[in-house]
């Protein structure tokens, strides 16, 4: 499975600026990047209203449920899930080997307007996914501050 | 694998419980959202897409932030597999980009058929996706030890924790909340032993 290199800030600052600018253009209410394994990776627009985390996870479960069906079909080209609500609307694209982009719109803003900006948007998502896998993989993040040695629990039950 | 965002110090990591069907992965996962002390906001909704007979159809989802991991906002996404055979396409899904393993073994000795066949699939379904049981944390866990008729816990070793390195493995009575915590913490300090000693965690 390819795999990605870690994100730093100039990485997440312009693919958050990709995400507002789609919610922009196209009035969507909030747009995400996920990847393919559920984590979310940047979000933009309404944040508080929505369970994004969990969001992240349904989406990329059904995305990768729909490709499923893709390869029993033999069809190459399901690249985008889109689900028209009453009050509300999803759409979830593909954005390369690892990651999607997922927008949540109102139910009367048009699919095909969200679609029109979030091509070339993709586009620019999946360019600087590949300016982060490029750069020096020497460039990480020092764990060795995680004090392993301290003997409480990570997780705690309660008392 | 886990995705490690620099610009916030974050950490996202993947916890998959796989095991036969009816063998308590799912009561993992409610044990654990029920029972866990965590600052205000930091536990999420347990989401189960199940059948009306509460069986898991697609997965179990808990996502939880860890404390006393200082400095690194460490947060952890908890699936569960569905058990049933013929959920096998779904169970790859689900194991995409997984970080550590919870084998959740069912203690009773009419279930050992089943385990074997589970840690079987559990392995061929790594496999197509690259991956090798030998490369990932996983822990064993043998549930419902509360029951009459379960397997001694040298037997349920032999089968399912018999390979070149053995893992940890501990008892549990999940639905009592025994060895749940145990379970997590061991399978979260694995993980983390590995990013530290591997120095360079990627996301896939």
């Amino acid at each position: 499975m390819a795999s990605l290199p870690q994100l730093i800030e100039e990485d997440v600052v312009r693919l958050e600026g990709e995400l507002r600018e789609l919610v922009e253009k196209s009035d969507a209410t909030t747009a995400l990047i996920i990847d393919k394994a559920g984590f979310l990776i940047a979000s933009q627009g309404e944040r508080r209203q929505f369970d994004l985390t969990t969001i992240a996870a349904l989406a990329s479960g059904a995305y990768m449920a729909n490709q499923t069906i893709a390869g029993l079909v033999q069809e190459p080209n399901f690249n985008s899930i889109y689900h028209q609500g009453e009050k509300f609307s999803l759409l979830v694209m593909c954005v390369d080997d690892n990651c999607l982009l997922t927008v949540i719109f109102k139910a009367q803003v048009g699919v095909g307007a969200v679609k029109y900006f979030a091509g070339p948007i993709v586009k620019r998502i999946a360019l600087q996914l590949q300016i982060a896998h490029e750069r020096s993989p020497g460039v990480s993040l020092d764990l060795s501050a995680l004090n392993l040695a301290d003997p409480s629990e990570v997780f705690k039950r309660k008392a | 694998m886990a995705i490690i965002n620099q610009a916030t110090k974050e950490l996202q990591v993947k916890i998959v419980y796989y095991g036969p069907a009816m063998g308590g992965k799912t009561t993992n996962l409610v044990q654990v959202h029920d029972h866990v002390q965590t600052a205000q906001g930091n536990k999420g909704k347990l989401v189960s897409l199940a059948t009306s007979s509460d069986r898991t159809l697609f997965f179990d989802f808990l996502p939880i932030e860890a404390m006393s991991i200082k400095g690194f906002k460490t947060k952890f996404q908890l699936y569960t597999v569905p058990g049933q055979v013929i959920y096998n396409t779904t169970r790859q899904l689900v194991l995409r980009g997984v970080d550590g393993i919870v084998f959740v073994a069912d203690s009773q000795y009419e279930k050992m058929p089943e385990n074997v066949e589970s840690f079987v699939n559990l392995e061929e379904n790594l496999k197509t996706l690259k991956l090798n049981l030998a490369d990932i944390p996983y822990v064993v866990q043998y549930n419902k030890r509360d029951l009459p008729n379960v397997a001694p816990v040298e037997y349920l070793e032999f089968l399912l924790n018999n390979r070149d390195v053995q893992v940890p493995s501990f008892t549990a009575t999940a639905h009592k909340c025994e060895g749940v915590f145990e379970t997590l913490n061991m399978i979260t300090r694995m993980l983390l032993n590995k990013f530290i000693s591997q120095g360079t965690p990627q996301y896939a």
